[in-house]
């Protein structure tokens, strides 16, 4: 079983959580404009690697939080996690969240 | 479906006639007929108890508008639980559930009183409020031997160190997912729990804790 990080509740069991498959893949800003072929790639394809892998999971039975995690898919090996930004880029913030210092707000207009 | 029983007999919605302090609705939280057949052990080292009449409420907002914050506060007397993974106590008790969302456990005041000051005062916020006391139910585990009998169905160290009283986690206990809480005394536990698996808990509960001698009790 995988022990993870959740970046607001710490090391959990694997089956507290869920998985959500590759991190950082972007919306098209504009799907009407992309081919059959494009669009496929969007939904469908992904990198796959054998090492490195971002990824989404789900803290289902914790905070209920989507975040990321990076993981070598070949030793399996959590090298960190990190809470996912409003903005759609998921590596803005490092593991240091652990600590409870991300919340997935913006922290400026919080008013 | 079973007989009725007698207390849920009437038409729904109709409230029983003349009975001043008649338990409010979320006096009822469907482990009667559990709690009414299980059996106690004379030397129980395991304590199981189901509270009645405690109201819940699901808060979120964004936990950097400090306004909203104070507002939440104000109607609540007491500080809300900015950590991960703890709680707070006062008239209430105020759980912290994610970065932006706490459950509120109602103390003497009517959680539908409570939600709808809390509703008033965050109008204009980015703020949600919702009653979930029917969908609730509160446990306590408590005993000499109650964090033996709950380390086997939950993976979290239930050891002080680890989860010291003031702490709280959600987690699967037994494969339900759950609230757990600790509370002030050693090795004694609050448990909250979707009402729908409330009763299968209870009788996980009740086999974890049947080696070490379990007692039952309502409060
Ligand atoms: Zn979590």
């Amino acid at each position: 079983m995988l022990l993870i990080e959740c970046p607001w509740c710490g090391p959990r069991a694997e089956t507290e959580f869920s998985y959500g498959g590759e991190a950082g893949i972007a919306r098209p800003a504009d799907p009407d404009a992309l081919s059959d072929a494009e669009w496929a790639d969007y939904l469908f394809y992904r990198s796959n690697p054998k090492g490195a892998h971002r990824e989404l999971w789900n803290h289902d039975h914790g905070c209920r939080r989507w975040f990321g995690v990076e993981r070598d898919t070949a030793t399996y090996r959590i090298e960190r996690s990190y809470v996912l930004s409003h903005t759609g880029s998921d590596a803005a913030t490092g593991s240091d969240a652990a600590t409870n210092a991300g919340t997935g707000y913006s922290s400026g207009n919080g008013d | 479906m079973s007989e009725a029983s007698p207390a849920l007999s009437g038409k729904e919605g109709v409230p029983p006639s003349g009975k001043v302090g008649t338990p409010s609705p979320h006096g009822r939280h469907g482990l009667e007929p559990f709690f009414a057949t299980v059996e106690s052990a004379p030397d129980a080292r395991v304590a199981i108890s189901v509270r009645t009449g405690r109201g819940f409420l699901n808060l979120r907002l964004n936990p950097h508008s400090r306004k909203a914050r104070e507002a939440a506060e104000r109607i609540l007397g007491q500080p809300m639980p900015l950590a991960a993974n703890t709680f707070t106590v006062g008239k209430h008790r105020v759980y912290w559930l994610g970065p932006d969302e706490w459950l509120i456990a109602a103390g003497e005041e009517r959680a539908s009183d409570l939600g709808s000051g809390l509703t008033d005062a965050l109008a204009g916020f980015h703020a949600a409020v919702n009653d979930l006391s029917g969908g609730n139910v509160e446990l306590l585990v408590g005993g000499a031997h109650a964090r033996t009998a709950l380390a086997k169905g939950c993976s979290l160290d239930l050891h002080p160190r680890e989860f010291a009283p003031g702490q709280c986690a959600q987690t699967s206990l037994g494969r339900a997912a759950v609230l757990l809480a600790a509370d002030g005394e050693p090795s004694t536990y609050t448990i909250i729990v979707r009402r729908s698996f409330s009763d299968y808990l209870c009788r996980w509960l009740e086999n974890a804790a049947r080696p070490h001698g379990a007692g039952f009790s309502v409060l």
